[in-house]
């Protein structure tokens, strides 16, 4: 390829993917070696936290945050009335029926989601 | 659905007769359950059995009143439910918000307190049994170690290990708490009591209240043993205190315990503390009532403009002599100091030395923090071999400063410390060079907030090591040399291609205290993300010719809109 130039874009497109550029090193992907740890040893379970779920409400299976539904303001939406967070969201069955009524889009009225303390 | 059936421990039944069961309705199943004897029949008849004989009379009319229009008396004195079950405070205050919020109870604070303070004496828990669940009164972070793990699954799956170790119940109260589970939150069933699929082995819920009811019974040797020696304790007088407070170092001072007139288990206190790295001086006054003989709640203020104070959670050892716990504050309780009093009579009390830690062949300035210390003398003051005190600068009753040098072939490692007739073990530690740093904690957790939810700070602290005589890092013989002013910062821990958390989580501080950014929707994220990430917290400091690097993983996540948080039982 080292004698061929790219004279079109599908042709320049073919020759980044046959060269790639260098990316940064994913290290949250790799296996555990011999060398120095790249990550944490297993997903620390704060006070409270739960991580039984795939993905948990604040962490991912990984102990990271990638996987998580985001931005958890539409998660409240999308994910709690699907999945059910007891542990991190009101549930609105018996603790907190009203808890999203004074935001019908939450993505937009986040700002008047409240907080419960049972 | 079925609840009825399921309160009565038909599940195993249900599960089994499934595809019958489908078809069947309600009233069939229970009308089953009348002819055949399932083992869960015969253990509910078990508990019910063991109920008639367990369970804790109550004798207080605050408490009948309050609880008794629902919690129907028996011939005994007992009142449903809450006789057959001991807990914390907190454990009791969640429950009578429990049934403020979901059972229309109307009750005034104060009857509330009396109820919560009657119930924590007298169906508390003992020392031996409030150890283990200490961290969830004392809001730590923990990594829930438990002996069981499939129990700890199908707990965890949405609140702490915590809530479940500091409870004692009878059989048929494990079995009922998990009924109130499965009523007020149905999708426990599906997220953590059963599994799904067929399967000869039994439902995790009652694994786990089968396991319950053998570990944490209502009646144990510890509590029949601690409620009979039980009493106010009499800890009036002057404490010394020491502490820590991550990243910041130890503490030293003193607490003046006087009584609340009128009580016997409420206390005022003043206290006094220094910051032995920095010098800053801390007065603050409180307010604290003691639960079941021993432990302490309490909240204390530094100055008028201080509206949150400190809540201040300690356990007073059995002889009245120590107590020791942590202090905290903050959105999530995420800041605060372990802290450990001791009783001050006429002896010196030494509690800690600064610097902690003194290299080979220097002389330095030593703090010694304590009571009782005026009449201290170089003589009398032994720090073991290898160094030398060639005199005392300075001998206050709290602090006194003394010149010491160190051989230049002192040996490595830790001195007892002995001044006269007291001592300290451990006192400080010698070294030659320090061998590496560590961060901890090595896997801190922040919460974005600032706007509508608090923010969750995380706290980091640099500690250097000695690897020891064998010359090895991370093994028994590694020589603590205490907290180090590191230099922070923060780098990418890549989690995907192409990722940015870096630029969007927030800052580390100069002192290790990182400061998340703001929660809602980052507009100039990819998808509206939050500030949320995960990254590195990288601490450096210099040794000789050497930078020494460590670094610990941060998550910075989302705020928590439930907060099943055992807050102060009684706001003094």
């Amino acid at each position: 390829m080292k004698h061929l130039t790219p004279i079109n874009r599908k042709a320049a497109r073919i020759a980044a993917a046959a060269n790639p550029a260098p990316t940064g090193d994913v290290v949250a992907l790799q296996e555990q070696g011999s060398g120095p740890p790249q990550q944490p040893e297993g997903p620390h379970i704060p006070l409270g936290c739960s991580l039984a779920f795939q993905p948990g409400w604040e962490a991912d299976r990984n102990g990271g945050t990638a996987g998580l539904c985001q931005p958890v303001e539409r998660d409240l939406f999308d994910c709690h009335l699907g999945c059910y967070w007891p542990a991190h969201v009101p549930d609105q069955l018996n603790h907190a029926p009203d808890w999203t009524s004074k935001c019908a889009a939450a993505q937009k009225d986040w700002r008047k989601i409240d907080l419960i303390f049972p | 659905m079925c609840y009825k059936g399921q309160i009565l421990g038909l599940e195993p039944l249900r599960m089994r007769l499934s595809p019958l069961a489908t078809r069947l309705d309600c009233l069939l199943i229970v009308g089953l359950a009348l002819v055949v004897a399932t083992p869960s029949t015969v253990a509910a008849q078990a508990a019910a059995a063991e109920a008639v004989d367990a369970g804790i009379p109550i004798a207080d009319a605050t408490v009948r009143q309050a609880c008794g229009r629902c919690h129907a008396p028996d011939d005994e004195g007992r009142l449903s439910r809450i006789s057959f079950r001991r807990t914390t405070p907190e454990g009791w205050q969640q429950t009578i918000r429990r049934m403020v919020m979901l059972n229309d109870l109307t009750i005034a604070p104060e009857t509330a307190r009396e109820v919560v303070r009657y119930l924590a004496n007298n169906h508390g828990l003992a020392p031996e049994e409030a150890g283990p669940a200490a961290f969830e009164a004392e809001r730590r972070s923990d990594d829930q170690a438990y002996e069981d793990a499939d129990v700890k699954q199908t707990c965890t799956t949405c609140h702490s290990m915590g809530r479940i170790v500091s409870q004692r119940r009878t059989a048929e109260e494990w079995r009922l708490v998990t009924a109130m589970h499965r009523g007020y939150y149905p999708f426990s069933d599906f997220q953590a009591f059963r599994r799904s699929g067929e399967s000869d082995e039994p439902e995790p819920v009652d694994h786990a209240v089968e396991h319950l009811s053998q570990r944490f019974p209502l009646e144990s040797p510890e509590w029949s043993a601690w409620s009979a020696t039980m009493r106010a304790p009499r800890i009036a007088g002057t404490w010394a205190l020491r502490g820590h407070a991550p990243g910041i170092g130890a503490v030293y001072g003193q607490v003046t315990i006087t009584p609340t007139p009128g009580t016997d288990d409420e206390f005022t206190t003043d206290t006094s503390y220094v910051y032995a790295r920095d010098g800053r001086r801390v007065i603050r006054t409180g307010q604290s009532i003691v639960y079941t003989g021993f432990q302490w709640r309490g909240r204390s203020f530094e100055g008028a403009n201080d509206t949150d104070g400190l809540r201040e959670v300690m356990f007073v050892d059995r002889d009245w002599q120590s107590m020791r716990g942590r202090w905290f504050t903050g959105g999530y309780d995420e800041i605060g100091l372990d802290i450990a009093l001791e009783r001050v009579g006429t002896a010196p009390v030494v509690t800690g030395v600064h610097p902690g830690s003194i290299q080979v062949g220097q002389t330095v300035s030593l703090q010694l923090y304590g009571e009782n210390l005026a009449a201290a003398t170089a003589a009398a003051l032994d720090l073991g071999p290898g160094l030398e005190v060639l005199r005392v600068v300075n001998a206050a009753p709290d602090l006194v400063t003394a010149e010491v040098r160190v051989d230049g072939d002192a040996r490595v490692g830790g001195r007892d410390l002995f001044l006269d007739q007291t001592s300290l073990a451990d006192a400080l530690m010698v070294y030659d060079t320090v061998s590496r740093i560590a961060v901890t904690p090595d896997a801190g957790m922040a919460r974005v907030g600032g706007v509508r939810v608090p923010k969750q700070f995380q706290q980091f602290e640099a500690r250097a090591y000695h690897d020891g005589p064998d010359g090895e890092a991370n093994t028994d013989d590694d020589l603590d040399l205490g907290l180090v002013d590191a230099t922070w910062g923060l780098e990418e821990y890549a989690a995907t291609f192409g990722d940015d958390d870096l630029r969007y989580v927030g800052d580390i501080d100069g002192q290790g205290r990182f400061t998340p950014a703001l929660d809602g929707p980052n507009v100039e994220r990819i998808g509206n993300r939050n500030n949320v990430g995960d990254v590195w917290v990288v601490a450096t400091y210099p040794a000789g010719e050497r930078t020494l690097r460590a670094r610990a993983h941060l998550l910075v996540t989302v705020p928590n809109y439930l907060r099943w948080d055992p807050t102060a039982v009684e706001r003094p």
